[in-house]
């Protein structure tokens, strides 16, 4: 990966709050060759939905990421914080 | 099920699996599975005990892929599970629809570095669709129909569900009538095909591009009357063999890197690309950058994540190919085009004619093709053997022609032959292995001997690690580093020993008696094909090519 052309991304994914999600995610996020820059993830114990909030950067475009993270089964929804995803600046 | 004993939760899997139209599993016995073999003592479903995990896995694969059905194997923790990975690994890189079942060590020992506990669970997650632990008996009964759900849904694949042990012995206090089913999630849009419409109704030069997804659509029919009303070229890739009738005019055979010389010329050409099921693997485009380069792309998939993964689609159809398909079948107006593909089809069509007593296995191959009864189911494993039976063997239906691709996993074949017979009793199943790849499942014999499955098994065997050694000779100076197999076993000997008829052949003249005698003979049968180490597998697209760039000799 070249750090001068990396983007940088917030996700926020909405999943059910399932056995090794979590994990599911990061293998994922590791696998299709993005780097994870930071995470907080809360459950609402009521819906038993958990929101997470990934810090990814990469040189490849984040739809390639949002598309296999929407595969996982238990995944609700997966979007793109666009207020907070830039493009490093060199 | 015997009334008089509780149900339990291994007896409730059995259950399940009837209710699921399972007949018969692929499996090996152990510690913390031993509740779950003893519930099938009473259970309706069959049970073959493979001798390996792997072999069990494989065979469930291709059940899986014969009858398209799911296909069920089952092992115990540790080794046990680990020596599923192989074969689970496949059936995702191939999206095939598996249900692996794992005894795990009691829930109050995981975590304890238990004997035989591994974290499968872990271990799963690269290797499967989706994976489930049960922790709670009141768990299992929705659990296994989901997984069977999962397996099915979408673009297909393996699904593991692992059982610790107490779960297996469990009293079961309640069951559900109801098959839970699960909605597709990801809700695809309505095909837009208005782009697409515009594509191919002012393209010149348009190519199909058939994948393995229009067989696991079930989507022959419509991809036959869509090549058919359209004329279109079509080329398939190694999964999509059998999915377009190999006697269409137009059709131009495999593509990629041991494909034909027309379809990877003329995808090279083609100035619009229609990939159905496919999705633009780097065997099949060689340098990406320079796959047809010049063509506009219309995508069919069910996978959202293969649009634009490789290569971006100027007209994506996301959905099930039985419903998009028709919506863009229309006569075309391509006839220059046409001709001046079938030209190029004629002038480099296959020969056989080769100097020399020697066996030449491409010739074998087409013979055994032209002669096999009619629904004959042929599995490979992998290498040069595997590329010529995709090259000069003939396929009406892609559940006719089970080989590993995506993985491209030696040891594939004698075991998915195996699963491929079981499923498919009154057809003709015929493994096309090698001298390297038969060694890696070779074990399997003895399976063959315990349920006397007639499969019939050609050895191509070049005392070599063949596609390997040729691409030492042809990229490596010729430096062969560990691909020498000349102190093979005897195999006639070997598979004699399991009960299994065999013969070897070293000349020309003997081919066709022997293609013959094999098919004819009711039991299992080894045909010990021997051929000379140095034949190459033609045409290549070197590494890092363009695929017009093809090597047709050395
Ligand atoms: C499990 C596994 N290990 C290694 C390979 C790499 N590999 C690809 S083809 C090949 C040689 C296969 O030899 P053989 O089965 O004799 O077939 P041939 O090429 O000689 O026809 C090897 C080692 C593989 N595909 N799968």
């Amino acid at each position: 990966m070249n750090p001068i052309t990396m983007n940088k991304y917030k996700l926020i994914i909405m999943t059910d709050d399932k056995q090794v999600v979590l994990e599911r995610i990061l293998q994922v996020t590791r696998y299709r060759g993005f780097l994870i820059n930071g995470m907080t993830a809360q459950v609402n114990t009521g819906n038993n939905i958990a929101t997470i909030e990934l810090l990814v950067s990469s040189d490849r475009p984040i739809s390639l990421l949002i598309d296999q993270i929407n595969k996982l089964v238990d995944i609700k929804s997966v979007a793109v914080d666009n207020s907070s995803s830039q493009r490093c600046s060199a | 099920m015997n009334d008089s004993k509780p149900l339990t939760g291994g007896g409730l899997l059995f259950k399940i699996l009837e209710q699921h139209g399972v007949e018969h599993i692929f499996g090996y016995p152990g510690g913390a599975i031993m509740p779950i073999y003893d519930a099938l003592v009473d259970s309706n479903v069959q049970h073959f005990l493979c001798r390996h995990e792997q072999g069990a896995s494989f065979s469930a694969v291709g059940y899986a892929r014969a009858s398209g059905k799911v296909g069920v194997c089952m092992a115990t923790s540790g080794p046990g599970a680990t020596n599923l990975i192989t074969g689970l690994a496949d059936a995702l890189a191939d999206s095939i629809p598996v249900v692996a079942i794992t005894g795990q060590v009691p829930t109050a020992a995981m975590g304890s570095d238990a004997f035989q506990e591994t974290d499968i669970f872990g271990l799963s997650l690269a290797c499967t669709k989706h994976s489930f632990q049960v922790t709670d008996i009141a768990d299992l009964e929705k659990v296994l129909h989901k997984a069977f759900a999962i397996a099915l849904e979408g673009r297909q694949g393996p699904v593991l569900v692992d059982i610790p042990k107490d779960i297996q012995i469990a009293a079961v206090e309640q069951t559900f009538t109801k098959v839970a089913s699960l909605k597709n999630k990801v809700k695809l849009p309505l095909a837009d095909i208005t782009k697409a419409l515009d594509l191919l109704t002012h393209a010149k030069k348009p190519i199909l591009y058939v994948g393995g997804g229009v067989g696991m659509a079930n989507a022959i029919d419509e991809v036959r009357s869509f090549a058919e009303t359209t004329g279109l070229p079509s080329v398939s890739t190694l999964k999509g063999l059998g999915a377009l009738n190999p006697d269409d005019e137009n059709y131009l055979g495999m593509l990629g890197m041991h494909g034909t010389k027309v379809a990877n010329l003329a995808v090279h050409d083609c100035d619009l690309l229609i990939a159905v099921g496919a999705r633009f693997d780097d065997r099949v485009t060689g340098k990406l950058d320079q796959f047809a380069p010049d063509a506009k792309v219309i995508h069919f998939d069910i996978d959202t994540a293969e649009i634009n993964k490789r290569r971006i689609a100027d007209a994506p159809i996301l959905g099930d190919l039985k419903e998009n398909l028709p919506l863009l079948t229309m006569s075309l107006d391509i006839q220059d085009w046409q001709t001046q593909v079938r030209q190029m089809k004629e002038n480099c069509a296959w020969r056989y004619d080769h100097p020399g007593e020697r066996i030449f296995a491409p010739a074998v191959l087409k013979e055994v093709s032209d002669l096999m009864p009619e629904n004959t189911c042929v599995t490979t494993d992998v290498g040069q053997h595997q590329m010529w039976a995709a090259q000069h063997m003939n396929f009406d239906d892609p559940s006719n022609f089970l080989t590993s691709g995506s993985m491209g996993t030696m040891g594939f074949g004698l075991p998915a032959a195996i699963g491929a017979q079981i499923s498919r009793p009154h057809d003709t199943v015929i493994v096309v292995s090698g001298d390297g790849s038969i060694m890696m499942n070779v074990q399997e014999l003895a399976t063959i001997k315990r349920y006397q499955i007639p499969v019939k098994i050609i050895l191509i065997d070049n005392a070599k690690l063949g596609m390997v050694r040729q691409w030492q000779d042809l990229f490596f100076d010729g430096r062969l580093s560990e691909t020498d197999l000349s102190d093979n076993p005897d195999f006639v000997m070997l598979a004699t020993s399991f009960d299994i008829k065999a013969k070897q052949i070293t000349q020309k003249s003997e081919v066709t008696a022997a293609i013959k005698e094999m098919l004819d003979h009711d039991g299992a049968y080894l045909l010990q094909v021997k051929i000379d180490a140095k034949d190459n597998v033609w045409p290549l697209v070197p590494p890092n090519s363009a695929n017009n760039e093809m090597m047709e000799s050395a």
